[in-house]
């Protein structure tokens, strides 16, 4: 079981995850755009559209233009995640001496890390309730949501609550993480550590990666090709210059079933 | 299907005599799953707004239809659902495999029954999508749900009644082309008196640049609009005709079919060709202006000729135009087609700065804009009271800038569904109200040219 999951289960929900996620946007990007969906005032230049699908995506514009509290919580809750997410990537290969790289002592920067950890957790655990809470609460939200909703929000409750009791709590062997990691990137078996919150969060996240391509998950890579098509430059009129058509004929795009008399 | 939709729907026959084949009840889940895996292979849009929403709400406080209805499923992402939650238990892994837990569900009759009952009440305004961060259009997930319907052979009667009025007339109303150049003498004869001077209204006129396509209503109802369009197009010296073929800048094709669309820009591209012009000129319609400009390239293949709203033409013009200020307080509703849809926010306001003392906003305005309720083609009588509940965030808005002489409603659908709303509302008699171009007309000085 534990070779299993130590072992295999990394792989499959790693390939699951990237392949999942591939081929998801490859069948959205294989259907093509008949007609342009822009929503103005819209970017004239490339630039200007890719300055607009970067406020969305760095500030969610588009909520805070809504419901302020919905998008403070996501907002923390995104961000939270991509900090913890940064942290976990530094602070596991560095062993928390990542900041030395940029001055200072190995102390301070285990203990800046352990800080950012921390605060980054706690944000994102708040946030998380918060947005539970929200979903719980809101009448049509409440009736909107399915069990996966409250799915997506538990599991990622369960890994951060994992993940903060070690951090505050139980703590982490961080060397034998590392070199357990690295054995999984280059394809070294070493043995998963055997501390059960270390396997408990580790295969929560397993799941997750496992998960996420069949889910509305998929948000993250739903909104680059949403707000694409969204952004797309409008129609000019006439288009380049083009040869005089011959009266009624039509390339066309065709959405009937023929014989239509209109 | 059990519930009693709110609209009347078109006869079997009728519709059959349209060339729309007509599914009988039984079958039509099953037919409609047929349809809805061919459009998800032919429209990105509908694989990815069906597939982004996180269920996050932000869009329910965004939609006039639910804060105006109360109604669960006119909240923006519920009328999604009705179809998400097919699309999900029949075309995803997720849904199928885990369906409830998933929010996949079973198509059947009643489902299908509240398809026609909510889709029409959504008025395509996309204020939803301006809100969502993922930017998920609802009016798109309405406009495809109206077009799989119409596939069925479900259409409403003032739609599919439109649609062969357009047929047989070249409009939405009926008017054939005698009456047509009867009303534009009368208007030409009324111009006269008030100018002194001889302004045309031409129709059919050969070896026209410029095709003004007005909307139908204005020549009966809203006949200070084509004033408007007519004075600007003579103080200009444009050589400007009416094509009897599509007297009609309303396209209720892009309401609820795409081939009856399709034929409408069809028509348009005829008739520019047939009577010579070079720049097309739509007139004051909302949506009509959408279907003009973003899907007559796409649909009918590329146009050859120029193709301006009247604002936008208005605008270009605006220095050679003699204008005078008149003396009011104007407020200016932006029609969601316009601002959101159409790119046509900055022209009217430049335009009304010029023509009147003082313009006052709304808020919100611009691309922020409310929709009056009436739009996306439901402004049929029997959808009158749920259209006033439509129009309520509309009421508020107006209510809210005080003090005003005149409201610029500078769309159709706006001109017909805002009079009722205040009225509905107690706010009627208060100020005057109209298009845009009606106020360019009274503020033009004609004799002095």
């Amino acid at each position: 079981m534990l070779f299993f999951i130590g072992q295999v289960l990394p792989y499959i929900a790693a390939a699951v995850f990237l392949v999942g996620t591939c081929l998801r946007v490859a069948g959205w990007l294989r259907v093509p755009v008949p007609f342009p969906l822009t929503l103005f005032p819209a970017a004239s230049t490339n630039a200007g559209r890719v300055l607009a699908i970067s406020r969305e995506i760095l500030f969610f514009d588009s909520l805070r233009r809504g419901e302020k509290w919905l998008w403070l919580w996501s907002w923390l809750m995104h961000i939270a995640l991509v900090m913890v997410i940064v942290g976990h990537i530094a602070g596991i290969y560095y062993l928390a001496k990542q900041f030395t790289l940029v001055g200072f002592s190995a102390e301070a920067s285990a203990s800046l890390s352990a800080w950012l950890g921390t605060i980054f957790g706690a944000v994102f655990f708040v946030s998380l309730l918060a947005l539970f809470y929200r979903r719980m609460t809101i009448p049509e939200v409440k009736r909107l949501s399915d069990p996966a909703d409250y799915f997506d929000l538990g599991l990622l409750l369960a890994i951060v609550v994992t993940g903060m009791y070690m951090r505050l709590v139980s703590g982490a062997d961080l060397p034998a993480v590392r070199a357990y990691i690295a054995g999984l990137f280059t394809l070294h078996p070493v043995p998963i550590p055997q501390d059960w919150l270390f396997i408990s969060h580790f295969t929560l996240v397993n799941i997750l990666l496992l998960y996420f391509p069949f889910s509305k998950l998929i948000h993250l890579a739903g909104i680059f090709v949403n707000q694409a098509m969204i952004t797309q430059p409008p129609p000019v009129y006439p288009p380049r210059r083009v040869n005089p058509t011959p009266a009624g004929s039509s390339r066309s795009v065709s959405f009937g079933e023929g014989g239509r008399r209109l | 299907m059990k519930d009693k939709p709110p609209m009347y729907v078109a006869k079997q026959a009728d519709v059959e005599a349209l060339g729309f084949s007509f599914t009988p009840e039984a079958l039509q889940p099953g037919r409609a799953l047929e349809k809805i895996g061919r459009l998800r292979k032919k429209m990105r849009s509908l694989m990815v707004m069906l597939e982004t929403c996180t269920k996050c709400g932000n869009c329910a406080k965004q939609c006039h239809s639910f804060l105006g209805t109360e109604d669960y499923y006119n909240f923006p992402a519920a009328r999604a659902e009705l179809f998400r939650r097919i699309y999900k238990r029949y075309f995803t892994l997720s849904g199928k495999i885990f369906g409830r837990f998933a929010g996949a569900e079973d198509f059947n009759e009643e489902t299908l029954g509240k398809w026609l009952t909510y889709y029409y009440q959504c008025n395509e305004c996309r204020r939803c999508a301006r809100f969502c961060p993922f930017g998920i259009d609802t009016a798109e997930i309405t406009i495809i749900a109206r077009h799989i319907l119409s596939e069925l052979g479900i259409i409403p009667k003032f739609l599919y009644s439109s649609a062969v009025n357009m047929a047989k007339t070249g409009n939405n109303m009926g008017i054939p082309k005698a009456a047509v150049i009867d009303s534009a003498e009368f208007m030409e004869d009324e111009m006269r008196e008030e100018t002194g001077v001889d302004i045309r209204i031409p129709v059919d006129k050969p070896n026209s640049d410029v095709l003004y396509i007005p909307s139908s209503a204005d020549f009966f109802t809203n006949v200070d609009t084509m004033l408007g369009a007519a004075k600007m197009f003579y103080v200009l010296g444009t050589n400007w005709t009416i094509p009897s073929s599509v007297l009609e800048a309303a396209n209720f094709g892009f309401l609820f079919d795409f081939n009856v669309m399709k034929e409408h820009n069809r028509r348009l591209k005829v008739a520019a060709a047939e009577l010579g012009a070079s720049l097309v000129v739509q007139g004051e319609c909302g949506h009509g202006w959408r279907a003009a400009k973003m899907y007559t390239n796409a649909l009918n293949g590329p146009v050859p000729f120029r193709l301006l709203h009247i604002h936008e033409f208005c605008d270009e013009n605006l220095a050679k135009l003699p204008l005078k200020k008149l003396t009011m307080r104007a407020a200016l509703h932006d029609p969601c087609n316009y601002a959101r849809t159409g790119g046509i926010i900055e022209q009217p306001r430049r335009i009304l700065r010029v023509c009147v003392t003082e313009l006052v906003e709304m808020t919100p305005n611009r691309e922020d804009t409310f929709c009056c309720g009436g739009g996306s083609g439901i402004l049929m009588d029997e959808m009158l009271d749920i259209r006033m509940k439509l129009g309520k965030k509309k009421a508020e808005q107006i209510k809210a800038v005080g003090d005003i002489d005149y409201l610029v409603i500078p769309c159709s659908i706006c001109k017909a569904q805002i009079p009722a709303v205040l009225k509905h509302y107690g706010l009627d008699n208060k100020f005057e109200m109209g298009g845009l171009m009606d106020i360019v007309g009274k503020s033009l000085d004609i004799k002095k040219t």
